[in-house]
């Protein structure tokens, strides 16, 4: 390929001023060696002025507005749900903590600080223990579950 | 009531280049006006993992590109891939004398008949003035194929243009 034949490759980006700062210069030293390739040039150029003018399509009256009007009232409803989930959290960690300590506060108060230690206390603790982990997990796969829903229909919109 | 002026505000602001890109993209007024809002919906949303060493109007315009991409497949209405490419024009006569007919609105209408990858690189390059580097984030490809469809593009329009005369 001559660099006659090169530069009329890079004519259409030059006019675009898409062109890297070598190649910009190499196209317009060759157009003012070129009477073709400046012409060509030129008609590039004007082909860009002429997309950089298009008119501005109008936006529809009201567009603003209703847009507004619907992402205020998604952002509220999003910040309820989150609310709602962070007292979900709140509830269900209350709940666990106190079905934890019942036992322990009870043994407690009735035989003193080393009753929490002895092994007719640990062995309830450790069945307790393993139920919550398992009724946890359980929460975990559905929190998973209702996450993956949301994520669809937060993609659907 | 701070949220509420942040929203009004940049829906604003951003109001023509944004339903501008989606009308150029989808070419029917309802579905740009319908992927306006979704825009504005999907960018509230996401607003916390916008990243502000990054242009905002890139980001914004990548979020309308995915929307509008996926609006485009769900209907089937236009092929996304480039087409092949057409031997470029060479009068530059017939282009000056074509350009002239741009007052009538033709060249906004021949635009409206190149694939809808083209007319979205020229509107992001011409009418909303992005950086190379930025088109190339906001249709997530390569710059050197953002470079490449946007000489197809104009080699495209030129030789509707010319045809014209």
């Amino acid at each position: 390929m001559t660099e006659h034949e090169a530069v009329r490759e890079l004519l259409a980006l030059a006019a675009a001023s898409a062109l890297n700062a070598g190649e910009q210069r190499r196209v317009e030293d060759h157009a003012r060696a070129c009477p073709a390739c400046a012409r060509q040039l030129e008609a590039w150029r004007a082909l860009s002025g002429a997309l950089r003018r298009l008119p501005t399509p109008v936006v529809p009256a009201e567009l603003v507005a209703r847009t507004c009007t619907r992402v205020l009232a998604e952002s509220a409803a999003a910040a309820e749900r989150r609310w709602d989930d962070a007292v979900l959290v709140f509830l269900s960690l209350f709940a666990w903590t106190v079905g934890v300590a019942t036992w322990a506060i009870v043994r407690l108060m009735n035989n003193g600080l080393l009753a929490v230690l002895d092994a007719r206390f640990m062995q309830p603790m450790v069945w307790l223990t393993a139920s919550s982990v398992l009724a946890w997990l359980t929460a975990g796969v559905v929190a998973v579950l209702v996450g993956h829903r949301r994520r669809m229909t937060w993609r659907s919109l | 009531m701070a949220e509420e002026d942040s929203v009004v505000t940049l829906v604003t602001r951003y109001q023509h280049r944004l339903y501008r890109y989606l009308l150029r993209l989808v070419r029917d007024p309802a579905t740009a006006e319908d992927l306006f809002q979704q825009t504005w919906l999907r960018v509230v949303q996401a607003i916390r993992r916008y990243d502000a060493r990054r242009s905002f109007e890139a980001w914004l315009f990548s979020v309308a590109h995915n929307l509008a991409i996926d609006h485009l497949r769900r209907r089937r209405l236009e092929s996304l891939d480039e087409p092949p490419a057409e031997p470029a024009a060479s009068d530059p006569d017939a282009l000056e004398r074509c350009l002239a007919l741009e007052r009538a609105g033709l060249l906004a209408a021949l635009m409206n008949e190149l694939p809808a990858v083209y007319r979205e690189v020229l509107t992001l390059r011409f009418e909303e003035d992005l950086k190379l580097e930025e088109i190339a984030e906001v249709v997530h490809a390569p710059l050197s194929t953002v470079k490449s469809r946007l000489r197809r593009a104009l080699e495209g329009l030129r030789s509707m243009l010319e045809k014209q005369v």
